[in-house]
């Protein structure tokens, strides 16, 4: 697993309550994709956009990153990825986020997602880790043009490094894909108390760890597909996986168990390659974390 | 009286719903290996009702009792039912069982059972088990704490015959596990369900395992 990006306010001496907004536009200039338009305020921080796949090198990829060290108490961030027309781009961060205490003021973080017809985007952020007493409530919103496809992943487990038993506070996780005449037609809700997430009724079964990956893609008959094998191979890293279609033709979810955090981020990885190779029809080169 | 006899009619097992025909996980979860001991299946039954249940199914029924008998405003809720349905075989389940359940009502002629079939062969409605069983049991005057007694009671129930019927577990051992699921089902019915609750769920175990059976060469149940 990577490690966790800390500084010195991971130790508990936590700002309450930043407030912030970020965008992204990538488009398609000169058979590549740009990032034509950044706003990034505090606490993000983004790299410059890579080319590391020789065979498609119209494809974009960026690393977000934590300026600060995770989410603290009343955290409310919001970014905005959009995609012009024809432009491919794959979204990642660099480490897990941490989630710190909330003490009943809960970290937000909500990403919508617009994407223009024939755009595509794989959006894979590494999964969220909840400390002690940490509330998370993360929202995702993808709104598709016709002929646009996006992936996005999304993952939550708890780390408790005092091993004094304390469990996080809660989690809220909802990602919702909107269609080109602006209809839900998927809009996965869930979320659970800390001390119902390792105890013997968990809804994880005997899993300590959770994730998912959503591909959206509406129901052209060339829509991008997740592979059949994708389960078995998951199952192979030791994880509970399967495919299920969406509602509304909107596409199909992978659900992810792991026994713990690192195995989680093992297999989302994994599913992040062969969601590269459903979306973009080639294998990505290797990304260095 | 009148109502809480009209209520064991509709509820017990001896009525036609179809209900029979769906596990709603419980035989994927067995096929994954999970021990269905009187332990086990208090377990799985604590999940089902406290991560599905209370805030999925139940929301979704008492919006839809007291929506009836608008049929316009029942459309938008299955459509938020369906959007937010997604694993594919509990989804299908529904649906399934909510036509078997109509078929019946239709047969009795239940008032109202007509509209709900012409709203749902004209396409405006697909039609989930919570929207018809909202409609039709508001229909034959079962208010909305007996409709979601009802609801309640046949996710527990349908769960633990499940369980029975699959060999994993013999009727009388069954019996207290049942019991208590229906002491914990009956402290979730109680919460309020506000006017604009939303519907949530997080229950991923069961539904990969329902996933992961639906691919199943043998099966004993639709879901």
């Amino acid at each position: 697993m990577n490690a966790p990006a800390f500084d010195v306010r991971a130790s508990g001496a936590a700002v309450a309550g930043r407030a912030a907004k970020a965008g992204l536009r990538f488009a398609l200039a000169g058979g590549r994709t740009e990032l034509v338009r950044q706003h990034v305020p505090y606490p993000f921080h983004v790299t410059r956009p890579f080319r590391l796949d020789r065979a498609r090198p119209e494809i974009a990829t960026l690393y977000l990153q934590s300026a600060s060290g995770g989410l603290y108490r009343g955290d409310d961030l919001s970014l905005d990825l959009s995609l012009g027309a024809g432009a491919v781009a794959h979204v990642t961060t660099q480490a897990s986020t941490l989630v710190h205490e909330s003490r009943g003021a809960p970290s937000r973080q909500a990403v919508r997602i617009a994407a223009a017809p024939g755009s595509r985007l794989l959006y894979t952020p590494d999964p969220m880790i909840l400390m002690p007493g940490a509330a998370y409530e993360g929202r995702t919103r993808i709104a598709l043009a016709d002929g646009a496809a996006a992936i996005v992943s999304e993952g939550v487990f708890a780390h408790d490094p005092a091993g004094a038993g304390r469990p996080f506070a809660h989690f809220m996780l909802e990602t919702e894909m909107v269609d080109a005449a602006g209809r839900v037609v998927a809009c996965d809700r869930g979320g659970l108390a800390g001390a119902d997430f390792a105890a013997a009724a968990s809804p994880l079964g005997p899993y300590r760890a959770y994730g998912a990956l959503f591909l959206f893609a509406g129901g052209a008959a060339d829509a991008p597909r997740l592979p059949a094998a994708l389960p078995g191979e998951l199952a192979r890293l030791g994880l509970f996986a399967a495919l299920s279609a969406l509602p509304n033709g909107a596409g199909e979810s992978l659900r992810i168990l792991a026994p713990d955090g690192g195995r989680l981020a093992e297999g989302l990885a994994h599913a992040a390659m062969r969601a590269f190779e459903a979306l973009f029809g080639v294998a990505p080169a290797p990304r260095r974390k | 009286m009148r109502h809480l006899l009209l209520a064991f009619q509709h509820a017990d097992s001896a009525f036609p719903s179809g209900s029979f025909a769906f596990s709603n996980g419980v035989e994927g979860v067995a096929a994954a290996g999970a021990r269905l001991d009187p332990a086990g299946l208090g377990l799985l039954l604590d999940q089902i009702l406290r991560h599905r249940w209370a805030s999925f199914d139940r929301i979704a029924l008492a919006r839809a009792h007291r929506a009836a008998p608008d049929l316009g405003a029942l459309a938008a809720l299955d459509a938020e039912i369906e959007a937010a349905s997604l694993c594919a075989p509990l989804r299908d389940g529904s649906r399934r069982n909510a036509a078997a359940l109509l078929a019946a009502h239709l047969r009795i002629g239940t008032p109202g059972a007509e509209d709900l079939r012409a709203a749902m062969r004209a396409g405006s409605l697909r039609g989930h088990l919570a929207v018809v069983q909202g409609f039709l049991w508001r229909a034959l005057g079962l208010d909305e704490p007996a409709a979601l007694a009802m609801s309640a009671y046949g996710a527990a129930m349908g769960a633990v015959t499940a369980a029975v019927r699959l060999g994993a577990i013999g009727a009388i051992a069954a019996q207290p596990v049942l019991a208590e699921a229906l002491r914990r089902a009956a402290d979730l019915a109680e919460a309020p369900v506000p006017a604009a609750a939303r519907l949530a769920a997080f229950l991923p175990f069961v539904e990969i395992a329902a996933a992961r059976n639906e691919a199943a060469d043998l099966r004993l149940f639709a879901s």
